[in-house]
């Protein structure tokens, strides 16, 4: 740097601290545009429950959105501007994760193939028509594959020596209803997908808030919110969830809503004993000892370091959850109107000696689904892990 | 360079910058379900000190002394239990919230552990602006330029500020951290052991940094370390802090040249010297530092002390009657294992004679060898006094062994706590031979 720019550069030594004091605080571009996101989206819900006639939210657009997409908006909002933005702000460390991550092919691979499942499961389902019963149409066998010419009521494809051959209008075939698989397996994608985000958003949020504010603010607070986890961790969420649909009929949205409410305390106690370490820490009174704030030190210290054990956790919970709707729609107690992978692959058991690309191929979905996140959360565990090598080169 | 400044500048009329009295740290010690207070830890039990504009005072002491729990407890990143820390003429004591925040930006503590002092995902720029945003300066570009210049000033490079604490060296950690501190330009600094976790290489480097920022920025500072010989190259003047309180307190030269309290010199007498003359002059301090949470009665260094004062009618060598003190020490910590020092006596008999034919004077013997006190005391009262106590010891009765020693080698050390108090010499020091 040049002398000239020397003289003129800002030094600690120019900064009149009582101008600055005196001076109004303008609220970051950042923190403003963060607030009317949220506002916008306050503003939507309000629109839809206050204005909107019944049933539709913009009548003109044909959308119709409800309380579970409402909340599915809010999740991805969240997701970014919690989860994106962040990580494009700050490019080294990102680039850092991403070179632990990307050491684990598995993981990459997981997260290709997530995101082409996030891709098509929130595109499909506005583009195509949602997969009717048609009984004429039952029984198509997948493309390049073959059944017995008797199943299908009527087969689409060319029958060969007595076998009927599947093709591409029905590439995954049909069901016994003559619904297309490759579509019921699209609407699937994104019930799969809400379900895993909505209800990990839930928990991860109510987790952080809770653990966070036992270990920071400890005493009392941490007794209390410590022993009400207690609770309910032995509290019987299954059954809460059984007398709901007895009650009212299974609903995706309620079963979101209950296992996201009932389901965060051992993430809670891992953020608890997370953050208790890190209030420890010297740079906690770094931070004091340079006036900082309890909502600071808790929004710039604490918050990131424990993130790590959060997003580790949650990775791991979303598939639990996913795999949870499914059984529970495998049971018959999810709502019979959501084309859920777990109603795809129940609707198919009947059939499974003659027909096993029912429950199958919406199988293997729900399985490669649950195996990424699983991989990711692996991978992102290592690549968060200081021990493992990078964190300290 | 520390000794071109008035090595006594507090003579002059002007007010001191920070002015501690009475400073204390107390820790409960709780036990059970309901936390009953048990007991406390004196951390720090009542300080005094000064520290004048431009001023650089040390406070020197072992590991555990309180010296770290004292910066913290003086800037209230921890509750005092008690006293006052007059910072510019303000009671920062009673300050409350918003007020406590203005109070960073004038002083700053260093801390001892860089390494942990630095939050992982902050990268050197956000870290060394943190002081800067938290204090509301919103300018980005301004904070950016400061930082570019602390860097500078620090003897790192402004690229540096993309990079994150564990890319860099303990040495290059110490100067960010000073640069940290020194980002909202405070008059007061206060250094806990800024070179404890480096090498002594780049100790040197550290340590000429800081006294280059002082005399350029015009800090006062007040160094916190265990390494006199830190604070002799650094400091003005100098406190001396034995178990919570200050034993001794003056100007460097006088306190190093001509130390007035016993531990003073015991630590003085520790700095290597590369005079073959001076070697093995060394103060030898016998037992261990006692606990904070329990200190000894009367002066806190009695346990310790070379130079304990004997009780009236008795003049013995000062090494025997320190050594018959460690004895009571040791009588009172209840360490004394007579059956592995009688065995060992057993033992060490077998060969040549056996047990029967074993004098009755030889567990007594044995008790003196093990604590190296001489078979026969010069003074024959004092003599016969040891010898019933070892006698009471060695049948099982350690008590009346310690009542026996206590009543008849009573020094008023551990019944009298001394003050600090000004002595010939032109420190203060707070031993009883100077009151």
């Amino acid at each position: 740097m040049s002398s000239d720019s020397d003289s003129r550069r800002n030094t600690f030594e120019d900064v009149d601290w009582d101008e600055i004091d005196d001076t109004a605080r303008p609220i970051s571009h950042r923190a403003l545009a963060i607030a009317s996101a949220y506002a916008i989206f306050v503003g939507g819900v309000a629109y839809d429950v206050l204005l909107a006639p019944e049933g539709d939210t913009i009548a003109s657009l044909g959308l119709s959105l409800q309380a579970l997409d409402w909340l599915y908006i809010l999740t991805l909002l969240t997701l970014v501007v919690f989860g994106l933005v962040p990580l494009s702000e700050h490019r080294r460390m990102t680039a850092h994760y991403w070179n632990q991550f990307k050491k684990n092919t598995a993981a990459v691979v997981s997260l290709g193939y997530l995101l082409v499942v996030f891709a098509i499961g929130s595109i499909g389902p506005r583009v195509l028509e949602k997969p009717r019963v048609d009984a004429r149409n039952a029984y198509q066998p997948p493309v390049f594959t073959s059944v017995e010419s008797w199943l299908p009521v009527d087969c689409v494809g060319p029958v060969v020596n007595d076998r009927c051959h599947g093709t591409w209008a029905h590439p995954l075939g049909t069901t016994h209803e003559g619904k297309d698989i490759l579509v019921s397996v699209i609407y699937g994608m994104e019930v799969s997908m809400q379900v895993g985000l909505i209800a990990a958003f839930i928990t991860v949020t109510i987790a952080t808030v809770v653990g966070i504010s036992a270990a920071y603010f400890g005493g009392w607070v941490d007794t209390v919110l410590m022993r009400y986890v207690d609770l309910q961790i032995t509290f019987p969420t299954f059954f809460l969830y059984l007398v709901v649909v007895y009650l009212y009929g299974g609903s995706l949205f309620s079963m979101i809503v209950i296992f996201g409410l009932l389901g965060w305390g051992s993430i809670a106690r891992i953020v608890r004993s997370e953050a208790l370490q890190r209030r420890e820490e010297t740079y906690v009174l770094a931070a004091k000892n340079a006036g900082a704030s309890s909502s600071w030190t808790i929004r710039r210290h604490l918050l990131p370091n424990v993130s790590n054990s959060v997003i580790t956790a949650a990775t791991l919970l979303i598939p639990s959850l996913i795999l949870f709707e499914a059984s529970l729609a495998f049971l018959g107690l999810g709502d019979p109107t959501v084309p859920s992978w777990g109603g795809l692959i129940a609707s198919g058991r009947n059939d499974l000696q003659y027909a096993w690309w029912i429950s199958t191929i919406p199988g293997v979905f729900l399985f490669g689904t649950i195996l990424a996140f699983n991989f990711i959360g692996d991978a992102l565990r290592d690549a968060f892990d200081p021990r493992s090598g990078g964190g300290t080169t | 360079m520390a000794v071109t400044h008035m090595t006594e500048p507090h003579t002059g009329d002007d007010e001191p910058l920070l002015s501690v009295r009475n400073l204390t740290k107390h820790y409960p010690i709780t036990d059970g379900l309901l936390a009953t207070d048990v007991g406390r830890v004196r951390a720090v039990d009542g300080i005094d000190l000064d520290v004048y504009p431009g001023e650089t005072v040390g406070i020197v002491g072992e590991s555990g002394c309180g010296k770290s729990t004292a910066a913290r407890s003086l800037l209230r990143l921890e509750e005092p239990t008690a006293g006052t820390v007059v910072f510019d003429g303000e009671d920062i004591t009673a300050f409350d919230t918003s007020a406590l925040k203005r109070f960073r930006r004038r002083a700053q503590l260093l801390f001892q552990d860089s390494d942990s002092s630095f939050d992982p995902r902050m990268n050197v720029g956000d870290a060394i602006a943190e002081p800067l945003t938290v204090q509301g300066m919103r300018e980005r570009t301004r904070r950016r330029e400061i930082v570019t210049d602390l860097l500078d000033r620090v003897g790192l490079s402004a690229a540096d500020a993309d990079r994150y604490p564990h890319e860099l060296s303990g040495g290059q950690q110490q100067r960010v951290a000073l640069a940290r501190a020194l980002s909202v330009n405070p008059e007061l600094l206060i250094a806990d052991e800024p070179t404890a976790a480096l090498d002594v290489s780049v100790q040197s480097e550290i340590l000429a940094l800081l006294d280059d920022l002082h005399a350029t920025v015009g800090l006062s500072i007040l160094l916190i370390s265990h390494d006199l010989g830190v604070i002799r190259q650094l400091c003005d003047r100098v406190a001396v802090m034995y178990i919570g309180e200050i034993v001794e307190r003056g100007s460097v030269e006088d306190v190093f040249t001509n130390p007035q309290h016993p531990y003073t010199r015991a630590l003085v007498a520790s700095i290597p010297t590369t005079d073959p003359r001076e070697r093995g002059t060394a103060v030898e301090l016998t037992g261990d530092v006692p606990s904070p949470s329990n200190p000894p009665s009367g002066c806190r260094f009695h346990t310790r002390c070379p130079e304990l004062i004997q009780p009236d009618g008795y003049d013995f060598d000062q090494r025997t009657w320190r050594r018959i003190m460690d004895l009571r020490q040791h009588l009172a910590d209840g360490t004394v294992d007579i059956e592995t020092i009688c065995h060992q006596s057993v033992m060490d008999h077998d060969d040549d004679t056996g047990p029967d034919q074993r004098s009755e004077t030889e567990p007594t013997a044995k008790l003196r060898e093990e604590f190296a006190l001489p078979e026969q005391l010069e003074d024959a009262r004092a003599d016969s006094i040891l010898e019933s106590a070892l006698d009471c010891l060695v049948a099982g009765d350690p008590g009346r062994a310690a009542d026996l020693l206590a009543t008849e080698f009573a020094t008023p050390c551990e019944q009298h706590a001394p003050t600090l108090e000004a002595t010939d010499a032109g420190q203060d020091a707070s031993c009883l031979r100077h009151d």
